[in-house]
């Protein structure tokens, strides 16, 4: 028997024990849920990790061609599949992580037409269907041809081969989508966030971003590509918002500020913190307490969102592009960019952990998603 | 129906191989090989492009482009469209595509930056919209090297879009409605400025075919080494291609030999590729005056941030002065000048109160000759002449350095090299004296430029998060007496904050002796990260 099937059968028992133990326990508590990260790497390369264990579990090779850097990663909501945008952005794939098999496979492109998605899909609470935003582009006789960019929506259970059930029109620059954990909406990120009804496309909301009104500010900044939202279910962005009423070069010309939508209750709201001074990436609210974000990039942010306070920053050793909490909001964990994840206390914002990921290959722009099973 | 064996691509590519091997029985096949740059652009080309109405083929017939600007295009269809050109069909095609399809001198003039690659070049935004929407990512030179119908502009927008998916999330890009502005208001703008046709290209190719071939006097200056001259001798091997002999010879007493081959696009557009000396050197020249005068830069292969800018006259042209160096002198006191140019003959004389007290050497192309100049000589830049023949403004007279202006400012230099692929970008810097103007102030716009002096060179971090990211210690080192900058390795540095790259923002300082006087200029510059795709026009 060789090491991949000895592999394969150690990790089928542990997860049938922990179905097991889930059946078993799930009435009196959710604690023996095991927490996952889950990202991929420039090599082509899915990554599960065990979050406490503080090691990786098990690595996919994704179904493509080598070099094709895979983008957003999105888990099932029964955490047993992990849905990723690869093969140059153009196909989503869903992968079984008991198995490392191909069982869903939705490839844009046809032939004359190039389809990619820019970061953005996620799938129903239901875990039957999956939204993606398409950008496609017709390959011509000596020419291409931009197309209007539209939302493509596919059942999940439709194979290797799926094509989409429906589609609906969807605003150019769209990085990001995210359901409402009821289903009933789905959010479009894009200039501002447009709500759409998930059946049909019909706009049933809107959030307003780049076209806010506010005196003495203009247009904030942001590329919100990395779906963050996590237990909290609050999705999180930084931004950078120019006062409108300081000269260009003054010290607060520029705030930055962190802009949440609860997906569950519809509210959004925003709030300055600081003049901008550190590049900020991504952001996260801790589940628990829920007034704390994080952000990171070179630095990693602890801030009062109700109070629009930074709290504390700490200098970090290299560059991360993502934040995740934990469900009980104890453990930040930092994934993105480099080869490494880092893993911080949220009380205190000391390090707690490491995590080496295979072969030392970027994450890149690859999002590193935390779930439990 | 696939072509198979029998397609004539497998015959073009098999033939050349073939007369090698059969070559003892029968004669070279080389004259049905040859296929003009029009036949390859019909076979390679015709099966996309389809013909249009009018003549010529889709996009090709739509567009005027630079030698350099059609080979990214070419370079394109085959990394990208499987077009498959060997290096010699490939030159075919550009060499055709450039001459039947090119800019005339006055169009790609302003750009020629773009071009020559003169690293103390800023871009020039002739739109303003087209530079916000465009020249965000690359230079705005690149657009407007290029003509099109308004049809093929709004073509190159769907293209970005389709090659670029991320081109409407870029920074600055994506704050606007990018795609709408890019296929709606640009090519409009974009067809006004640089329509496919116009007046000047008429006009330039009725012009008659200028023939370069001769004996050239050069001069010019490299940053770093200084001014030189010399000689350059062309001899035509056929149609619009030269063998090149050259010698530079730099004031500081360095020469330089070498030899190499040049090429003239659109009748005017030279591109050499010499070895001078020890370095592998690419010319970057226009031709002009009915092939009797030559301009432009050189540079050195994968660091063209180092090269020199280059004056040509033909001997047996007219009588010209190319250079007078040094092109200064204090006033009070006496100097030796050299007069570099073609049928120089005559007394050398200057005016202002300027007199050659003595004639060091004299012959038709380059004249030494002393100066004396006293305190009451007029200040100012002088002309200088020979006989007949004059160079205004050539020989400036100053009192004192006033103020020193370091270039290039702003500098750009980047990482590189340290075991990776890409080579590291390196800054020359120069020290320009200046007087001041009537208005008595240094640095301010009635400044006359004296020249450029000797310097001691010293670094410093550019501002506040310069300091507090010691870039100063890890951004790269200046050679004290040069200017050279060279910049740190390539890839995360352990030892620095975040782990970060040796990038930085720093500024070079030159300290420079005015006698007993000492004046100090400075530039600033930033180390930044490799270039991954380095097009010839950026």
């Amino acid at each position: 028997m060789n090491i991949m099937k000895l592999m394969t059968s150690a990790f089928w028992r542990r997860a049938r024990w922990a179905a097991l133990a889930t059946v078993f326990a799930v009435a009196a508590s959710g604690a023996v849920a095991k927490e996952y990260l889950l990202t991929s790497l420039h090599s082509n390369t899915l990554v599960l990790v065990d979050a406490k264990a503080r090691k990786v579990e098990k690595t996919y090779p994704l179904p493509s061609a080598p070099g094709n850097t895979p983008a957003t990663v999105v888990p099932s909501p029964d955490g047993k599949v992990a849905y990723v945008l690869h093969n140059r952005w153009e196909t989503v794939s869903g992968i079984d992580l008991d198995s490392g098999k191909e069982v869903f496979r939705a490839d844009l492109s046809q032939k004359g037409l190039r389809a990619k998605s820019t970061f953005a899909f996620d799938v129903s609470p239901d875990g039957k269907e999956i939204a993606i935003f398409v950008l496609p582009v017709k390959l011509l006789s000596g020419e291409y041809q931009v197309q209007d960019t539209y939302i493509a929506v596919f059942d999940t259970s439709a194979g290797l081969a799926a094509k989409p059930i429906r589609t609906f029109p969807a605003p150019r620059r769209t990085t990001l989508m995210a359901y409402s954990p009821d289903g009933s909406r789905l959010y479009v990120m894009s200039w501002d966030i447009i709500v759409m009804d998930p059946k049909d496309g019909r706009v049933i909301g809107k959030h307003l971003v780049r076209h806010w009104k506010r005196k003495n500010f203009g247009e904030p900044d942001t590329l919100a590509v990395w779906p963050l939202w996590g237990a909290s279910n609050v999705y999180t962005f930084p931004y950078g918002a120019p006062r409108t009423d300081r000269k260009p070069d003054a010290p607060d010309a520029m705030k930055s500020g962190i802009y949440t939508l609860d997906l569950a209750t519809d509210k959004s709201s925003y709030k300055e913190f600081e003049n901008s001074s550190v590049v900020l990436f991504s952001a996260a609210i801790n589940p628990v307490r829920r007034k704390e974000a994080y952000s990171v990039y070179t630095t990693l942010s602890k801030i009062d969102i109700n109070k629009g306070k930074l709290l504390k920053r700490l200098d970090l050793e290299q560059t991360y592009y993502v934040v995740q909490v934990s469900k009980d909001g104890k453990e930040l964990y930092l994934g993105g960019a480099g080869s490494t994840i880092a893993i911080y206390d949220t009380a205190t914002l000391k390090r707690l952990g490491t995590i080496q990921l295979p072969g030392g290959a970027d994450q890149a722009t690859a999002t590193m998603r935390y779930f439990t099973r | 129906m696939s072509k198979g064996y029998t397609g004539s691509r497998f015959w073009r590519f098999a033939l050349p191989l073939m007369a090698g091997l059969i070559s003892f029985w029968t004669p070279p096949l080389q004259a049905a090989e040859k296929l003009t740059g029009k036949d390859l652009v019909n076979e390679h080309c015709a099966d996309c492009h389809k013909a249009v109405d009018g003549g010529g083929l889709g996009r090709i017939s739509e567009a005027r482009r630079t030698p350099e600007g059609w080979d990214m295009t070419v370079a394109r269809m085959t990394l990208i469209h499987g077009t498959k050109l060997t290096s010699a069909e490939r030159q075919a095609i550009v060499k055709y595509l450039a001459d039947t399809m090119g800019l005339a001198p006055e169009e790609a003039q302003p750009w020629r930056y773009a071009l020559d690659h003169n690293p103390e070049a800023a871009d020039f935004l002739e739109n303003k919209l087209v530079g916000e929407t465009c020249a965000r990512c690359h230079s705005y030179a690149r657009i407007a090297l290029q003509r099109r119908t308004q049809e093929d502009w709004l073509r190159l927008s769907h293209f970005h879009v389709g090659q670029f998916t991320t081109v409407e999330l870029q920074n600055n890009l994506r704050s606007v409605n990018w795609w709408e502005i890019a296929s709606k208001e640009i090519p409009k703008l974009l067809v006004k400025h640089y329509p496919l046709n116009s007046e000047a290209w008429t006009k330039w190719q009725q012009q008659p075919k200028m023939n370069p071939a001769g004996s050239w006097r050069i001069a010019g200056h490299r940053p770093g080494w200084g001014d030189y001259e010399g000689t350059l001798t062309v001899t035509e091997k056929q149609a619009d291609e030269y063998a090149l002999n050259l010698e530079l010879r730099y004031a500081g007493g360095k020469t330089q030999k070498g030899s190499g081959n040049a090429i003239v696009y659109t009748g005017y557009e030279w591109r050499g590729t010499v070895m001078q000396g020890d370095e592998a050197v690419q010319q970057v020249f226009t031709l002009s005056d009915g092939g009797n005068r030559m301009q432009g830069r050189w540079f050195i292969k994968d660091t063209d941030a180092l090269g020199g800018e280059l004056r040509g006259a033909k001997v047996g042209g007219k009588a010209e002065i190319l250079a007078v160096t040094p092109g200064f002198v204090k006033a009070g006191e006496k100097q030796q000048i050299t007069i570099s140019g073609v049928g120089l003959n005559g007394d050398v004389s200057i005016d202002g109160g300027v007199s050659v007290s003595r004639v060091v050497s004299s012959s038709p192309d380059k004249i030494v000759v002393e100066v004396q100049t006293s305190a009451a000589s007029t200040k100012g830049l002088h002309a200088v002449q020979v006989g007949t023949t004059a160079a205004k403004n050539a020989l400036n007279v100053y009192q004192q350095i006033d103020s020193v202006r370091v270039l290039p400012d702003p500098g750009l230099s980047r990482v590189g090299a340290s075991g990776g692929k890409i080579p590291l970008v390196p800054i020359q810097f120069e020290a320009v004296a200046y007087s001041t103007g009537e208005d008595g102030k240094p640095g301010t716009k009635d400044d006359v430029r004296i020249g450029v002096v000797p310097a001691q060179w010293s670094l410093d971090n550019l501002n506040a998060s310069a300091a507090a990211m010691k870039d100063l210690r890890f951004a790269g080192t200046i050679d004290a007496a040069s200017g050279l900058f060279t910049p740190g390795a390539a890839g995360p540095n352990k030892q620095r904050k975040f782990g970060t790259n040796n990038f930085g923002e720093l500024k070079a300082i030159a300290t420079v002796e005015d006698g007993k006087r000492k004046v100090k200029g400075s530039a600033p510059f930033i180390v930044t990260a490799q270039r991954w795709n380095d097009p010839p026009i950026r």
